[in-house]
């Protein structure tokens, strides 16, 4: 018997803005198993980053139940959250959010830091990410030196490399082209062929065919699931 | 998860990693603010090292004079109250009674003091004269360095022999030694028989000088303003280890108001002095000395300490996106907290090294310029690298328990 890894319960959330309140999540429900690829799409606002941050463990929600991994994420305290991120959580991020002067290889380290891995170990992990990455010939350099596919790539490996069960991408090829945005839909789609789980939010429809199943989000709600029937696979 | 002792190490490592990387991105600024800190040590060792060196200074003068010790003089004492008299008596007899019938007295030295011009050879010099005993030496603790102290034949015979001073000899006769040499006090004709070994100054007097003559030399030689042929200026009590000093005192006290016959209780034409009063007096005012120095000194360590916290503060802003990344990526709130406790610590720590280093030499040229040494040692040393760190931690911890609390994803969308 598997249960989901992800098991959202009428997930609310709200923000006071002075005397407004803005619903940005209105009772979601939805359930991801394990091994699925799933796109979410909706117009801006909608609440796709919402709901990623509440799965992510970023944010709490104001309202409902969240499962992650079977566990009810509402009684975790910030050091159990903290766990929970950097064992079965891995992001991927628009803006890569790679730290500056700091080279590849040591960024892709930083999760096994908190992790508690040592240091050999930890040097030894996260360049073979990198070079599975295709990074092998760049593993001393720093962001600013690497190009936007390179970055986003790096950024891939360091997700990757605690072996979460669970990858999340909110709009990761949003700041690449789309030679470069295939590229990286390539990987994912390679990755979840062994095995992880990965939820990917996006405005466009091209990238969201490269997923399994396809949730459509509008006004804090999911008004659309469907299985991906086109689906694109990369080269 | 409890983390091992490598675990623990590896960590601060990190940190220290991450720290000197954040610090080296800014390094003008990290380098003022180290400055703050430096300056900040730099006043507090130095003023622990005057104060206390300023306080075994004060208790070596003391121990100068003679450990266990009485000074008995004819004056009214300001602190028995109100006096009438200008001025008490001291007579030998009154020392011969006071040996006699006070416990715990191992000797006394009856004492005239005199203002005398002094030639040897083409040179000059002037000096306060001190006519002693043959037991001076013992009770005040002076001994002669070169030569020999006066004798009690010498006392007898009221010879024309003086033991110097360190300085009187260097003043009279340059580098030589000058015993068995000639010269004269006062127009008279005296000889050399010692030196005096060197007590060094304390309370800003020359310890060393001075001369001592027999007490009868002293009388039949030199003028005095004394009322009577048995008078004295001064006279020195040893005790023997272990006596009450204050107790001694109110005898001493009781047996002179009676042979006086002094009956007002508010009247005291003598005063008594003993070491046990010089020490808690004198102990009391380098204390304070010293309580204010530090303070003083401890100010622009605070201003120091403000300068480590308002760039923690600036740099927990500067880094907020970090510090969601870090979240994210499974960083607990101690691990967002160590790291900016360790990046103060290592401001703290290389601007209180620099500022110790800087206070050592400093006291080092102080203790060639000033009279006393400033003391600076291992106690001194490990107080300020503690303090510095103390510093950090006091200072550096809001900054670091700020950061630790952020949301994860508020921090992670800040600009
Ligand atoms: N921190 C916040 N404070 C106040 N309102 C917020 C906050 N974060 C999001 N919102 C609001 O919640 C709603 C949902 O925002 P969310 O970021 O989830 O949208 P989105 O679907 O990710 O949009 P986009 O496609 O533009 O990224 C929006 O109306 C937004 O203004
Ligand atoms: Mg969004």
């Amino acid at each position: 018997m598997t249960r989901p890894l992800v098991e959202a319960r009428d997930l609310a959330k709200d923000y006071r803005m002075g005397e407004e309140t803005v619903h940005a999540l209105r009772g979601v429900s939805c359930t991801v198993e394990s091994g699925e690829f799933v796109a979410i799409m909706g117009a801006s606002g909608s609440g796709k980053s919402t709901f990623m941050n509440m799965v992510g463990c970023l944010d709490v929600p104001s309202g409902g139940a969240l499962l992650v991994d079977g566990v009810e994420t509402g009684a975790m305290d910030s050091d159990a959250l903290a766990e929970l991120r950097n064992r079965t959580i891995g992001f991927v991020f628009q803006q890569f959010n790679l730290l500056a002067r700091t080279s590849a290889l040591d960024n892709v380290a930083v999760p096994l830091i908190y992790a508690g891995v040592r240091p050999g170990e930890r040097q030894a992990r996260a360049r073979a990410k990198l070079e599975a990455m295709g990074l092998g010939d760049r593993l001393d350099h720093s962001p600013a030196k690497l190009s936007g596919g390179q970055q986003q790539r790096v950024a891939i490996a360091r997700a990757l490399v605690t072996e979460p069960k669970i990858l999340l991408a909110d709009e990761p090829t949003g700041a690449l082209d789309s030679a470069t945005s295939d590229e990286i839909m390539r990987i994912f789609q390679q990755r979840n062929d062994e095995g992880i789980t990965i939820v990917l939010v996006t405005h466009e429809a091209d990238i969201a065919r490269y997923a399994r199943r396809r949730i459509l989000f509008r006004d804090g709600r999911i008004i659309d699931d469907e299985l991906v029937s086109d689906r694109l696979i990369a080269v | 998860m409890k983390r091992s002792l490598f675990g623990r190490l590896d960590a601060g490592a990190i940190n220290v990693g991450i720290a000197l990387t954040a610090l080296r991105t800014n390094l003008m600024r990290s380098i003022l603010t180290t400055l703050g800190v430096m300056i900040g040590v730099f006043a507090v060792t130095l003023a622990v090292a005057v104060g206390s060196g300023a306080q075994v200074s004060v208790m070596d003068s003391i121990n100068a004079l003679g450990s266990n010790m009485a000074i008995v003089f004819p004056q009214p004492d300001a602190e028995g109250g109100r006096s009438s008299f200008d001025r008490g008596r001291l007579t030998l007899r009154d020392a011969r009674a006071i040996e006699r019938s006070i416990p715990g007295v191992s000797a006394i030295a009856p004492q005239l003091r005199a203002s005398v011009q002094m030639v040897a050879g083409g040179r000059r010099a002037s000096t306060t004269a001190i006519g002693a005993t043959s037991g001076f030496g013992a009770v005040a603790g002076v001994g002669a360095e070169s030569g020999r102290f006066i004798s009690e034949a010498d006392v007898r015979s009221g010879a024309r022999v003086a033991v110097l001073g360190p300085t009187v000899a260097r003043k009279l006769f340059g580098t030589f030694d000058p015993v068995g040499e000639a010269f004269r006090i006062d127009r008279v004709p005296f000889t050399v028989i010692g030196v005096l070994e060197t007590k060094g100054s304390s309370f800003g007097n020359d310890n060393d000088d001075t001369i001592v003559v027999p007490i009868t030399a002293a009388r039949a030689r030199f003028s005095n303003s004394l009322p009577g042929p048995d008078d004295l200026h001064v006279l020195y009590v040893g005790f023997d280890d272990g006596t009450d000093l204050e107790e001694s005192k109110r005898e001493m006290t009781r047996l002179m108001r009676e042979r006086y016959s002094v009956e007002r209780r508010d009247v005291q034409p003598f005063t008594i002095r003993t070491t046990a009063e010089f020490i808690e007096e004198s102990s009391q005012v380098t204390a304070i000395f010293q309580s204010v120095l530090v303070a003083i000194a401890s100010i622009s360590l605070l201003v120091g300490g403000i300068g480590i916290m308002n760039i923690m503060l600036v740099s927990v802003t500067e880094r907020t996106r970090e510090i969601g990344l870090r979240m994210a990526l499974g960083a607990k709130r101690r691990d967002i907290r160590n790291q900016f406790l360790v990046e103060a610590a290592i401001l703290c720590v290389i601007g209180g090294a620099i500022g110790i280093v800087l206070a050592f030499a400093a006291a080092a040229a102080f203790s060639v310029y000033a009279d006393f040494p400033a003391q600076v040692g291992a106690g001194v040393a490990t107080g300020a690298i503690v303090f510095s760190a103390v510093i950090g931690i006091l200072f550096g911890g809001y900054p670091a328990l700020r950061a630790s609390r952020l949301s994860p994803i508020e921090a992670l969308r800040s600009e």
